[in-house]
Order: C-alpha cells, then structure tokens, then sequence
C-alpha cells in the first residue's frame, strides 16, 4: 500500500519538531558565548573546558555507571518476572511489577530515601543504583511479557518433548526468540536510569551526583554552553550504544 | 580462585581508599567561587565536596527524609526556624567562629534565628525590577517604581516585553508593596487588592518565569523583567558578551521590596563539624566573602567584604543600597498553613484567569 504524502510530511514534521531542540543544543555547545541568547562564534572552549570540570566528568561517568548497572541488573529480573507473569496464574507479582511505574516518581523517590534511611543503607551510588533497578524492572517486565505473548507455545513444548530440561528449553528456545523484547527492554531500562532526575534527587548522597542533578541545578542559573557540551557528548554514547546493541542482537530493533 | 581473592582484597581495601577528609557542602549551584573552594582545601588539608538543590523546598524535602552525610546547608533564612525545630541542625560554636564580627549589625539576631544560635549569613539578593537601558530610553519609561509591571497605563507601551517570578511569595509581595503594604502583610483584603491587581496586569506580560529571563534580557527578547538581583547582573554580564549595544540595569522600587538572606546552618548529623566550624569562619573572611559577590553580584552582608569587591559592584546601589532604601527591604515570614492554603487558591486564580 502506497502511503499518502500528507502522511509522510507530517511524519517529518513531527520528528523535526521532537530532533530540532537537540540539534540546538549540538550547535550551541560551539557557541563562543557564555549564554545560549545568541549565536556568535565558533569555538571548541567549552569542550576543552568541560575536560578540566572534574565535577561533571564525575557526574556523567556516575550516571553512565549507574545506568549500566542498573539496567542490566533490571533486565535480568524484569525477564524473569515477565517470563513468570506469562507462563503462571499470579495475581500479586503483576501487581508488584506494574505498582513502580503507575506511583508518581515523587512519592516513590521520598518513600524510597525513607526506606534506605530506616534500613540504614549510606546513600550513595548502591543506594541510587538499588532505586533505579526497581523501577526499571517493570518496564522490562511489561515489554518481555509482550514479546512471549506472540510466541508459539508449541516451540518450548516440542523442545521438551525431544528431551530439553525447562532450564535448557528456555535458554535455547524461548530466550533467543524473545531476545528483541529483552534488548528492547534493557535499551529502555538504561534510558530511564539516565534521564531520571527526581527519584535519583531523593536517593542520592553527598558523594554520588549524577548528570541530571548537576544539569538541573545549573538551569536555576544560566544554562552555559558547557551543559550542551556535556549533553551532546552524552548523546553520543547513548547513540553509540543503541548502535552496539542493535548490532548484537539485529532482529531486536527492527519493527515486526 | 586467585581472582577472587583480588576482588576481595580490593573490596577490603575500599573503605581506606574512599576515607579522605572532606567537607560536604549541601549548597546551590553556583554559589561559591571556585577559588574560594581552592583557597579553603589548601588551608584545611582537605576536600569539599558539593552536592546541589536549586530549591529551598528541595532541601527541606530531602533533610527531613533523613538524609544525611553533609556537612553544611544554606538555606534562605525563613526556612531556618523549621529545621532547628525539627532537631535537623547542631547548635554553633561561637567561640571557633572569630570572624562573625565582619558580619553587618542589620543581619544578624533576625528573627528566624534569635541570637544566631545555629545560623551565619552567607549572601542576600534583592528582588528588583531589571530593565533593558535603552528600550526604557527610547520609550520614555522611568523604572523606579513596581508600577512599571502593575500599571496598565506603562505597560501599554511594552506590552508582551515583561516576564514576572513564577512564585506566588514574590509575585504578591511585590504587588503588596505596590500598595505601600508591608510584605509580610497577612490581612485578606490586602490579598484581594493584591490579587486584583496581579491579574489586571497579566494580560500584558509575557509570561512567569523564574529561571530563563536572564537570557531573555540579555538577548533583548524581554525589556523588562521581575527577577533577583544577581540574575539580573548576570544578564548584563550576558549581554556585553554578546556584545549588545544595550545594558541590562537594576532597578529597586522605591515602595521597597524583598530581601532574602541565605545562610550557612551545620547539619545534626554532620560527620565532620570540626571542617564545618572551620569552613564557616573562613566564608566569614573579606576576601573569601567577596569572591562570591565578584562572581554573580549577590548582596554582601560582610563588612570587610567590601574592601574586596569591585568597584563597579560596589557602586551599584540596587545591591548595595543606602541606609534609607535599606530599611525599605524586607525578609519573607514564613505563612502558616491556612494562610499558605488562601495563597494557593489566590495563585490558581490568578494563572487560571
């Protein structure tokens, strides 16, 4: 079916609309001024300057470290609740898995920094990493659960008859054909840690700043273009990331 | 097996590693030179470690949660009388603090904090008007008073060029101020009055901002804006780097207007008071004082400050204001909760006409 221009024009101009703001913020971060009022020049300062920021190297290698962590930790538990929601009749735990991702992050950043005070845990990256794998764990569960519920049951069935134990069925079968939903959901998983600002706020200690807080503060202020630089660079590894995964696991990030 | 025995040695060895002595400084963003920070690790041996809000609600909202591990806070003053009744700060030890005699008679034994049991001043701004020089010129309007965001009549001419803080405290503090009530004024029908006024005026401003308007004014997108003192030098520092031919000036009404002081205060729970003490007698200092001032225009409440601040700043009378404007300047009480609760509905009001 052939689809009509007016379809692809809009498709174009909402995606010009969701990528311009970025682009700026690239182009900006070239900008020979202290502010983003206006353009002036083309320098390479703020990208020499943001090398010597001890402080936001920190806190961007914080929230690489955490994101990596954090998402591969949830992907692990979030398919094996998603593999248990589809395969058993269990009211309580889709209840569980879903409740992180309806909560309004607020309630569960101060409900989070309470628990860790009360258990008596140092507020720091364990902290931080501990409260981004528990709200990650539901989107990957969700997405996982998705995927199983389009696969033939009759393949793990076979791979049982032909003498597979279960451990070995879902490892060589049902694993690799819900791969795309697993790198799907660690993909997300690993996005979410690094945007989030409000549940990191409340979890984070004296000793553990992320890229997000130390952005937002800044914005108080003035934005200067070392935030774009810091974010452009940031988007790079971000792409470049997606862009390894989709290598490993080719099938994942195709539409079907 | 070897490598596991790696892992743990290394795990055994990473408290000793993570062990230095640091001060950890909960604080906003940019406020602090740099320098300053250099110049205090060299004099105590020792790190500072920042972390930031951008809110005093923020840091209320995470120091009653419990969370601990800093050092030093500082909060605007208004906030301080509900952490020392929250048992969330340590009593000062004057005798270790010599320097708080640099510190201006006007701004200590205040009323959030009576004999300076537990806080110092820090740094002030002043809420004010900051205009574009030039526009003003060209249209004949004098800034001088809080007319110039509240009377119909002058913002006829700019109509669409005014963004106003997107804060109900300062928004009704200023538009009080503009009927030659007081501030903290607690009387409904000064509300009223005030509320009317606010939004017989909102039709003409661009929008409520309160961050944002300092690149709006030094570009030249917005003429005129309500906004805090050091903001609005920093949009003037904005736009000679941009090289416009414009200058972004301050200006203090001369119904007066809000002065808010922020404060060091030492943590219940700090681990190292000793650093604490130490880093607040320091900031006490002339020279450690001025820095901050230098940087991002904030008012100074230090007296030996002065020697070193730049002239230019020194003479602008929007942050260092005479004796007689002065006593114009008042600091925000805190609301009690039915009066916090008539300010909500009055705010909603007022955004949703």
């Amino acid at each position: 079916m052939r689809r009509p221009a007016w379809l692809w024009a809009l498709a174009l101009a909402a995606y010009a609309f969701l990528y311009a703001p970025l682009l700026v913020v690239v182009v900006y971060s070239f900008n020979d001024s202290t502010m983003n009022a206006q353009w002036i020049g083309f320098t390479l300062d703020w990208y020499r300057k943001l090398f010597r920021n001890e402080e936001m190297l920190t806190a961007a290698w914080n929230s690489l470290l955490i994101g990596v962590v954090s998402s591969a930790v949830a992907t692990v538990l979030g398919t094996m609740a998603g593999y248990a929601m589809y395969r058993f009749r269990l009211r309580l735990l889709p209840l569980m898995v879903v409740a992180p991702i309806a909560i309004p992050e607020i309630l569960m950043g101060v409900s989070l920094l309470i628990f860790f005070v009360m258990i008596d845990l140092t507020l720091g990256m364990v902290s931080i990493m501990l409260a981004h794998i528990a709200f990650c764990i539901g989107f990957v569960a969700i997405v996982v659960r998705a995927r199983l519920a389009g696969l033939d049951d009759s393949l793990t069935e076979a791979a049982r008859d032909l003498g597979a134990t279960p451990w070995q069925a879902f490892r060589l079968v049902t694993l690799p054909l819900i791969m795309p939903g697993v790198v799907a959901g660690a993909l997300m998983a690993f996005t979410l840690s690094i945007d989030d600002f409000v549940i990191t706020f409340f979890t984070a200690g004296p000793d553990s700043k992320t890229l997000p807080l130390v952005i937002y503060t800044m914005v108080k202020i003035t934005v200067t273009p070392e935030v774009n630089a810091v974010s452009t660079l940031l988007m790079l590894v971000t792409l470049a990331l997606i862009l390894i995964a989709s290598r490993l696991s080719p099938g994942s990030l195709k539409a079907r | 097996m070897r490598r596991l025995l790696f892992l743990l040695l290394l795990v055994a060895a990473w408290p000793a590693v993570a062990r230095e002595d640091a001060l950890h400084l909960y604080n906003w963003n940019q406020y602090i030179a740099p320098e300053t920070v250099e110049r205090f690790e060299k004099a105590c041996k020792c790190k500072v470690k920042q972390s930031y809000y951008s809110d005093n609600s923020e840091l209320m909202a995470k120091v009653t949660g419990g969370a601990k591990g800093y050092d030093i806070y500082v909060p605007t003053s208004n906030y301080i009388p509900d952490l020392a009744k929250g048992g969330y700060l340590q009593p000062l030890d004057k005798a270790r603090i010599p320097n708080l005699k640099n510190i201006l008679p006007q701004y200590l034994n205040t009323e959030f904090d009576p004999g300076n049991r537990y806080s110092v001043p820090y740094a002030y701004t002043v809420t004010m008007l900051g205009y574009n020089e030039q526009k003003m010129k060209e249209l004949g309007i004098t800034v001088d008073s809080w007319a110039a965001i509240f009377d119909p009549g002058i913002l006829e001419k700019i109509k669409g060029r005014v963004t106003v803080l997107d804060s109900p405290d300062e928004l009704m503090a200023a538009a009080l101020k503009y009927h030659g009530y007081s501030v903290n004024d607690r009387d409904p029908r000064h509300w009223e009055q005030a509320k009317k006024t606010i939004i017989a005026a909102k039709k003409y401003w661009a929008a409520f901002k309160a961050s944002g308007y300092i690149e709006l004014l030094a570009s030249g997108d917005i003429w005129l804006a309500h906004g805090y003192s050091n903001d609005i030098f920093q949009a003037d520092l904005g736009a000679q780097d941009a090289k416009k031919k414009f200058r972004i000036r301050h200006a203090l009404p001369k119904e007066g207007a809000v002065l808010a002081l922020d404060a060091m205060v030492i943590a219940k729970t700090a681990p190292r008071p000793d650093l604490a003490h130490q880093f607040i007698d320091f900031m006490l200092d002339g020279r450690n004082s001025a820095d901050l001032t230098n940087m991002i225009g904030s008012g100074n409440p230090n007296r030996e400050a002065m020697k070193h601040i730049k002239p230019e700043i020194k003479a602008m009378s929007a942050i260092f204001p005479d004796e007689q404007t002065a006593k114009k300047l008042e600091m925000l009480k805190a609301l009690n909760t039915k009066e916090r609760r008539l300010q909500n509905r009055i705010w909603t009001e007022i955004k949703a006409k």
